[in-house]
């Protein structure tokens, strides 16, 4: 028994090692065999969808060469702008295709995980948006937080930019969005409006200034694009964008400026702090939305004869204030309800989350309700800070 | 065996047991003019003018004929005298420093504690030194070093243990604790571990420590050591136990747990705000330590979406050149480095300045430009390095850095995966780890509420004080 023991116990002494070395070799003969080396990749920052005339799929990349010919700085600095990037593309019969087409063509591999923007024709908008998003969202290495565009000309042309002061086109668009002075659409927000209630979403439009040469064309976001049932119904211009931003509580800063009555001259308000909220109500058949806008603005500029160290005056210019929102909020509201019926303010997950019962029994009869309802403006915008200076200097005539 | 009542006899024997030792003198002499005698020590180990005045000379006139042993010693002007038995003994003192008197007719010698030897003098230790606190350190004599810890604990509660270990080198060490602080069974277990060790010499407590630790083959020190008798005392007051040999500067101090491991005696000088400021940097630089260069692979190798745009792209065109894969890339840098680190810590000081040049030209600009590695590689190991040197104690830094190499091949081979598989086998073999009973994550891990305030942060003194149960 006791021989028989020890017997075991030099056999685990003989085998472990034998056993160590075989789990070695498990992990090294695996080897590295899904590492991707960097200089490996074809590092996608920028991707474009067009639709061709024949109702193809023009797939645009952008590429970032991390080994541009002829200045072989090895110091890893990039050295100016241009020739840094190159737009390769490629057609098929729908995206898949198109990306499996597009490696044929690269001969490194293609990296989707540093993709920052997308950009959709606007024909390709138009047409449909299903498939190209279906694609990209199954994509595991595309990111969601990807930002979204529409552009009115080919997104390949978009693409063909190189702007002068950022790095690449990608990089332009990127900054532009986040400075909230337009739509700042991810594709996780765009899916998220897609799959809600109302079904419809906005888009930034991207346009490119109509200048000569490389150095003078740069895209810039301007506009946004109405998008119901993941096609693109038509365009709203910069003040109803305005409105639509106001609506979606999108507006961080903005400066305004208006004009009192009676008086000759601007007042131009620097607003911040601002806050939107739509309180849904169900009344008797009625659907009303109110949404109530607050904000606090400081005076950044005066050249009307108001003083504004005087409260009453102060009171002029925020009504004035109150008016060019309204009147930017309702054009908006204007073109969503009447003209596109398309609710991209998500009014019907506001009334849903209200009301389930009520708008499960209606949901097939939204796109009845949405153009009715009744939408309540209350705006409530203050000068908090009209700042030490209440006259402008150089008038004289003070009221 | 017992001395004989013969001279002649025991100084055969002795002279058999010294045969060919130059250094072993037998001083002959005959006290009062009556008896011989003859007095055996080691040159250079004891202090002879002192030996010549309070010994020599008072046994030339010393007492009558046929003295007792008793009348010798009380003839001599020394304060310690001990009596001895039987030649194993006298062997011992002898080898020890002590000068031995050996008297006709008389079956026991004198021994005369007159031992004293070349010893370097207290300094700063180089290895653990402060901004503020005591700049001593403890030296190579254990008597010396025993003196210092007595002088900070003025307590008789303070116990010193001596015993030998090393059957050639017959090394004094001593297990030193308090009283009523320290466990009684942790004392015991050591007493009795230190009592099984079987080997010839101890020239440093590493000897010991391999010998007595829980786990002989962990990569991780199970227990603390330092020159300092500053931390020695701060140790002895927490109820752990120092052991001390012979020969070396470096206590050892058990039981370790991890985090006192990590701890330096300023976080205690300064103030707790510092303390805790600099303990959390520790904490997070001893991470990126272990962590920093697989990292680096994993996600340049597997987990390229991680990384912010901008970075990635700059990376991307500094990788390009770069003929090996980032794992390679990693193993040479780290390597090359603890190459250097290694090359400057053996080099007298006059060469070393040779390695920095070198090595700035290996890990550096020039490296990237000879296009072997990439711009982001350098700097990844500049920061490892620092992070490495960042651990207060070496003992702890090594294991560190060692376990760096096979991570960085589970990070190569399999991403943050293989990094974090590893990080899961190094935390499961430190949560078994325990050193002389206690688990080496304590008070993490059993959590001990009590002992957290002095891993998490380090609370200010008034609240450290109470002294709980570990």
């Amino acid at each position: 028994m006791r021989r028989k023991r020890k017997d075991m116990l030099a056999n685990g002494r003989r085998t472990a090692p034998a056993f160590l070395s075989l789990l070695v070799c498990a992990f090294l003969l695996a080897g590295c065999w899904n590492a991707r080396e960097v200089n490996d990749l074809a590092i996608i920052t920028a991707t474009g969808v067009d639709l061709t005339e024949d109702g193809q799929i023009e797939l645009s990349v952008k590429i970032y060469l991390t080994s541009p010919s002829g200045s072989g700085s090895m110091s890893g600095q990039p050295d100016g702008n241009k020739g840094t990037s190159v737009v390769r593309s490629v057609t098929g019969i729908n995206m898949a295709d198109a990306a499996s087409r597009l490696q044929k063509k690269i001969s490194r591999k293609v990296f989707w995980g540093q993709t920052d923007v997308f950009l959709f024709g606007e024909r390709m908008a138009r047409a449909g948006l299903e498939e190209p998003l279906d694609f990209l969202l199954r994509h595991t290495a595309s990111r969601e937080r990807a930002h979204v565009f529409v552009s009115e000309s080919t997104a390949k042309n978009v693409l063909l930019l190189s702007p002068s002061i950022e790095r690449s086109v990608a990089d332009a668009l990127v900054h532009m969005a986040e400075q909230q002075t337009g739509l700042n659409i991810t594709m996780m927000d765009l899916a998220q409006m897609l799959i809600s209630k109302s079904k419809a979403a906005v888009l930034p439009i991207v346009l490119i200034t109509s200048g000569q040469g490389e150095q003078e064309s740069f895209p810039y976001i301007q506009g946004v694009a109405a998008i119901k049932n993941g096609r693109m119904i038509g365009q709203m211009n910069e003040n109803a964008t305005r409105g639509v931003m106001w609506l979606r509580n999108e507006i961080r800063q903005a400066t305004v400026t208006v004009s009192p009555e009676q008086s000759d001259g601007y007042v131009s308000l620097h607003l911040h702090r601002n806050h939107t909220r739509l309180i849904p109500k169900i009344e008797g058949g009625r659907w009303i939305m109110t949404v109530r806008i607050t904000g606090q603005d400081d005076v950044v500029e005066n050249t009307t004869d108001l003083d504004l160290s005087v409260p009453d005056h102060i009171g002029k210019v925020e009504k004035e204030l109150e008016k060019v929102v309204n009147t930017r909020v309702k054009m908006a509201l204007e073109l969503a309800q009447k003209e596109y019926n398309a609710d991209v303010f998500q009014f019907a997950d506001t009334f849903y989350r209200k009301y389930p019962k009520i708008w499960e029994a209606n949901a097939d009869r939204w796109d009845e309700i949405f153009p009715e309802v009744e939408v309540r403006l209350e705006t409530d915008l203050r000068i908090a800070r009209p700042g030490l200076i209440g006259k402008n200097f150089f008038r004289q005539e003070q009221r | 065996m017992k001395l004989s009542n013969h001279l002649r006899e025991n100084l055969r024997r002795l002279r058999a047991v010294y045969s060919d030792c130059a250094d072993v003198v037998f001083h002959d002499m005959v006290i009062g003019g009556h008896t011989p005698a003859m007095l055996v020590y080691i040159e250079g180990l004891i202090r002879l003018e002192e030996l010549d005045q309070h010994v020599v000379a008072p046994l030339r006139d010393g007492p009558g004929p046929n003295p007792a042993l008793q009348d010798i010693r009380n003839q001599t002007t020394v304060a310690s005298v001990q009596t001895c038995g039987t030649i194993e003994e006298t062997v011992e003192k002898i080898s020890g420093g002590n000068p031995v008197l050996l008297v006709e007719g008389q079956n026991a010698a004198l021994v005369f504690g007159l031992s004293s030897w070349e010893q370097r003098s207290v300094e700063e230790p180089t290895a653990e030194s402060v901004l503020r606190g005591p700049r001593e350190g403890f030296i190579e004599t254990m008597r010396t070093n025993i003196a210092m810890l007595r002088r900070k604990i003025r307590s008789p509660k303070l116990k010193v243990v001596t015993l030998h270990i090393g059957t050639c080198s017959r090394t004094p060490v001593a297990v030193i604790y308090i009283e009523g602080i320290a466990q009684p069974s942790l004392v015991r277990e050591i007493m009795s571990r230190l009592n099984r060790i079987e080997i010839e010499d101890v020239l440093e407590t590493s000897y010991i420590e391999e010998w007595i630790e829980d786990n002989r083959y962990s990569p991780f020190p199970q227990l603390l050591s330092t020159e300092r008798p500053d931390v020695a005392s701060a140790y002895l007051m927490e109820g752990r136990v120092v052991v001390m040999v012979d020969g070396t500067p470096t206590v050892l101090v058990a039981p370790a747990t991890f985090f006192s491991l990590l701890q330096t005696p300023e976080d205690y000088y300064e103030r707790y705000v510092v303390g805790t400021a600099i303990r959390w940097l520790r904490y997070f630089f001893l991470a990126i330590s272990l962590l920093g260069p697989s990292l680096y692979v994993a996600v340049v190798s597997f987990h390229q979406e991680m990384i912010p745009t901008t970075l990635m792209l700059t990376m991307a065109r500094s990788r390009e050149q770069i003929p090996f894969s980032a794992l390679m890339e990693a193993i040479l840098m780290e390597t090359m480095f603890e190459a250097l680190r290694e090359a400057g810590a053996r080099l007298p000081k006059q060469i070393g300045s040779a390695v920095s040049i070198v090595g700035a030209l290996v890990i550096g600009q020039a490296a990237i430009s000879a296009g072997i590695v990439s711009a982001p590689m350098v700097m990844v190991v500049a920061i490892t390095g620092i992070a490495s040197f960042m651990a207060p104690r070496f003992t702890i830094g090594i294991p560190i850095r060692l376990l760096r190499f096979p991570i960085m091949f589970l990070a190569g081979m399999m991403g943050l995966l293989g990094m974090i598989l590893g990080v899961i086998i190094i935390l499961n073999h430190m949560l078994n780890l325990r050193s002389f009973g206690v688990p080496y994550m304590s008070p993490l891990a059993p959590m001990k509420n009590s002992g957290l305030k002095d891993v998490l942060w380090r609370a200010p003194r008034w609240m450290l004080n109470r002294r709980g149960k570990r």
